[in-house]
């Protein structure tokens, strides 16, 4: 459906230049729901940009449903208007002096479709349906809530029957319990639909809930692409670890292909990806056993609690090992763990860096 | 605090004499007899200038020249600011540079370039039409109602031109690219989305433009007056300073009443359609240029001519035309003949001592103008926003008149006063501190918006932790705001300085003699006095003059903030 090679897009401010996307290549399968997931400044709006033609970029190609509609070396380079797309912007871009009918009307009867006004009567009451806006028609755009606002941008860029749909952070300007309710609408939307989406947001969880594949990017790169679980399980480098929840971090030394040694002593992983010399090792807190007893397993260290803070579900424990602090979540029915515990980081549940990338 | 009371009452001071002034001009129009004689009250005055008719041929004479200036400068402006802000028309910094800092360039000067060009009887243009074709009358005249208001409204569309940027600038870029991806081409999304949108802001820039068109005082003098043609301005100076008659300020009293209405009339609407268009403005907070559309070559060749066309007429042509006008004993079209008779003899022959006078007093006024307009308005913007005082919104008000009336009735109002009210206290009249006075009084407005809008985007909690940490108001005025406000106040004090420097509408009143004598009354006196090609040739001095503080605008002074002139 996208399909994206050797983009890039360099921004200039005064003197200077600044890599917006570096060579980014990517696949967009029919029918998937992408996220692009980063933080600000890491070049996923610019790619979204890329793709809607808003944005021109200086060397690659783009092209959605086999049509190329970017290309540097053929010099191909379609208007925004000639790319068959529907967009959901961060600041819903209603138009202030329409009403919300004259806002989805405006498309249907001067966009790409040129339908007459009266078949438009009908699209606009459906596109008005999927958003729960029925009654709607007559209101003045600028009268609308921020909710309201957001639900006619998103029927307005499913009126015109896009292939794909673009949506830039199209949640950030909600308050939180609305959030999760549009969210849900909007997968729904698009499951029901069969639509492509492509979205733009710096939120993981957001990215999780609604993502069949996401690509995290960071400084204009795409650090890895894949499915959620993925993404959190078996991280490409600790930037990635580190932007899906927190982790621990300890430095260390591979000492054969299975072993390393730590600031926690020597620890035993099966995932070492061919890492030899300094290394960094992560272990998110959840994964972090803390048991009274000590079984006859691997990569148990003796540990003291330093603190512990009942959050109701759990449990987050800060525990010394030697000069290392490690976090823990602990299930709740462990309220007041014993000083020394015996610790159990399971090997399975290690990740691995070389050091350079170090947080 | 002490330190309060003092700043309040540094602006109460200077916003006083605003109202006094005002109150003068009310006070004069019911006026039956001369200054000096036992006053006599009459409604004569109003009764006769509602029943003359030359006053309502007066009325529309202006209403046609601030119409047509409407029209040229948006008819410059608007196409100029789209193609500055939404296309990739290569060289847009030096076109933006170049229309901004044609609202600098004195309104007499272009229109003295216009008289050269289009006059009936000596206008270029024309000779050259009635030579060709043999005509009996010259095709073009630039001293009548349409001509006047071109020549105002290519002097306007600087203005016209950075208020209609300004709209651009606050429209969220996202409505236009909203339309671009649903499928609107261009043209459609510049017709149902773009156009709309920012048309409140043209209608406030219109109306904007139309208020100082009305009570313009420059071309109508320059091109109008010898020819008989009047706009309330000229009707007003007229009255003052007529050729044979006495003066009657009665009627001017009268006639100013009315126009100082009508300003403000025109200025509440103005408001109520800026606060309308504000009402598309959308911060998004987001700092992506828009999609810049793309016009290509062709496009470009287009946008070229339509600006070259727009500099030739408002800038080019008219210098052209007072350099050659400079060169010459009498005024002919370029020939042979005129080409043997170029010499600098003009320059030689021009009053040297007198404008160097000029020059002496014009350096003054723009050194002390600025100065004192800014240590006013820093009084007045704090107690506006900062002080809590009760009744600081009528500070606001009463700092806004200035803008609303016209300049011309302000300098009239001043010298009234010192000629018939102060003489025995002060000896002001025909004095540089008159200008001083009037010229300072006629900037709080411009200078009181711009410290204003700076002042609110500082946060109040910067100067509460200086009075917490135990310093007094005025040093916190000296060490946190001065420091903190720095490059508008820079901004502001170039700007007025280099007003100050073309100013003739004010001096036209008030100049009364060598002591207080001004640069561009030295070129108005001239031309006046019918010496038509030395005026030119002093004119291009006035602006040889101006240029080294035109660099220092360059330097310290440019910004975005010259949106915040409108």
């Amino acid at each position: 459906m996208i399909s994206i090679s050797g983009l890039s897009k360099r921004f200039h401010t005064g003197d200077h230049a600044v890599a917006a996307l570096r060579a980014i290549d990517l696949e967009v399968g029919r029918g998937e729901f992408f996220v692009l997931l980063g933080p600000s400044g890491s070049g996923k709006t610019t790619l979204l940009r890329s793709v809607a033609g808003l944005e021109k970029p200086d060397e690659g190609e783009i092209s959605l449903n086999g049509k190329i509609v970017y290309s540097r070396s053929r010099r191909i380079s379609a208007a925004p208007e000639e790319r068959e797309i529907g967009m959901v912007f961060q600041s819903y871009a209603i138009w202030p002096h329409l009403t919300v009918a004259e806002n989805i009307g405006l498309v249907l009867t001067h966009g790409r479709s040129k339908m007459s006004k009266k078949s438009a009567v009908e699209q606009i009451r459906r596109s008005l349906e999927l958003v729960q806006l029925e009654n709607f028609e007559d209101r003045p755009a600028r009268l609308l809530s921020g909710g309201q606002q957001q639900r006619v941008a998103l029927a307005r860029a499913l009126a015109v029957n896009p292939a794909l749909l673009l949506m830039d952070e199209p949640l950030s300007n909600l308050d939180a319990r609305l959030r999760e309710e549009v969210r849900a609408n909007i997968k729904k939307l698009a499951t029901q639909l069969g639509i492509t989406v492509l979205y733009v947001t710096h939120d993981q969880v957001e990215a999780m809930v609604l993502a069949d594949r996401i690509a995290v990017m960071a400084h204009g790169e795409i650090l890895q692409i894949g499915n959620p679980f993925e993404l959190y399980r078996s991280p490409a480098n600790a930037l990635v670890a580190e932007f899906f929840g927190s982790i621990n971090w300890l430095r260390g030394k591979m000492l054969d292909a299975n072993h390393v040694e730590t600031e926690c002593g020597v620890l035993c992983v099966a995932d070492s990806r061919r890492c030899d010399g300094a290394v960094i090792v992560g272990i998110r807190p959840e994964d972090v056993r803390l048991e009274r007893s000590s079984n006859e397993d691997e990569n148990r260290i003796e540990g003291k609690v330093m603190s512990s803070t009942f959050l109701g579900d759990q449990v987050i424990a800060e525990v010394k090992i030697g000069e290392k602090t490690l976090i823990a979540k602990a299930p709740p029915d462990d309220r007041e763990p014993s000083k020394t515990v015996s610790v159990h980081l399971p090997k399975g549940r290690l990740v691995v860096f070389t050091e350079p990338a170090a947080p | 605090m002490k330190g309060r009371w003092v700043v309040v009452g540094i602006s109460a001071a200077a916003l006083v004499p605003v109202l006094a002034l005002l109150l003068l001009v009310l006070w004069m129009g019911f006026w039956q007899n001369g200054p000096g004689e036992p006053i006599v009250y009459t409604l004569n005055h109003y009764r006769n200038i509602f029943t003359d008719s030359f006053t309502y041929k007066t009325f529309l004479n202006t209403v046609g020249f601030a119409t047509t200036a409407v029209l040229v400068s948006l008819f410059f402006a608007v196409p100029t600011a789209w193609l500055v802000e939404r296309t990739d028309l290569p060289g847009k910094n030096f076109i933006f540079v170049l229309v901004t800092l044609g609202a600098l360039l004195p309104t007499f000067f272009t229109a003295m370039g216009w008289v050269f060009l289009l006059h009936p009887r000596i206008g270029i243009v024309n000779r050259f039409f009635v030579d060709l074709f043999g005509l009996q009358q010259a095709p073009f005249n630039i001293a009548s109602i349409s001509g006047m208001g071109w020549v105002e409204g290519l002097g306007l569309s600087s203005i016209a031109f950075i208020m209609v940027v300004a709209t651009y600038r606050t429209m969220d870029p996202s409505l236009e690219e909203a339309a671009r991806v649903h499928g609107l081409g261009i043209f459609r999304t510049l017709r149902y989305v773009t156009l709309p949108l920012t048309f409140p802001g043209v209608i406030a820039a219109s109306i904007y433009v139309f208020t100082i068109a009305l009570s313009a005082f420059e071309v109508p003098a320059i091109i109008g007056m010898s020819n008989k043609i009047f706009t309330f301005a000229t009707f007003i100076f007229y009255k003052i300073q007529p050729l044979e008659e006495l003066p009657s300020y009665g009627v001017a009293g009268a006639v100013s009443t009315v126009l100082i209405l009508l300003a403000l009339l025109l200025s509440w609407s103005y408001f109520r359609v800026l606060r309308f268009s504000h009402r598309y403005a959308v911060v998004t907070g987001k700092a992506y240029q828009p999609r810049l559309i793309e016009l290509g070559p062709k496009g470009w060749l287009l946008a070229w001519s339509f600006l070259g066309f727009y500099f030739i007429v408002a800038k080019l042509l008219p210098f052209l035309l007072l350099i050659w006008a400079a060169l010459l004993r009498y005024f002919q079209p370029p020939s042979w003949v005129a080409l043997s008779q170029v010499s600098l003899n003009n320059f030689y022959g021009l009053p040297w001592k007198l404008m160097l006078q000029g020059a002496g007093n014009t350096l003054i006024l723009m050194l002390t103008v600025p100065t004192l307009t800014l240590l006013i308005c820093l009084a007045i913007s704090w107690t506006v926003l900062r002080s809590g005082l009760r009744g600081r919104l009528l500070f606001d008000a009463v700092a806004f008149l200035p803008h609303a009336v016209p300049h011309l009735i302000l300098a009239i109002a001043a010298m009234f006063a010192t000629l018939f009210l102060l003489h025995n206290a002060f000896s002001l009249y025909g004095s540089l501190t008159i200008l001083i006075f009037v010229y300072t009084i006629s900037r709080i407005s411009f200078a009181t918006r711009i410290l204003n809008n700076s002042l609110a985007q500082i946060h109040p909690e910067l100067e509460e932790a200086a009075f917490v940490g135990g310093l007094k108001l005025l040093q916190v005025m000296r060490k946190i705001l001065v420091p903190l406000l720095k490059p508008a106040l820079v901004y502001a004090w170039i700007w007025m300085a280099l007003l100050c420097y073309r100013e003739l509408t004010m001096a036209s009143v008030l100049v009364t003699s060598q002591n207080n004598v001004t640069l561009p009354m030295i070129v108005w006196g001239l031309w006046l006095g019918g010496s038509l090609n030395q005026a030119a040739a002093a004119n291009l001095v006035v602006l040889a003059f101006m240029l080294p503080a035109v660099l220092l605008y360059f330097i310290f002074g440019r910004r975005s903030r010259v949106t915040e002139v409108a």
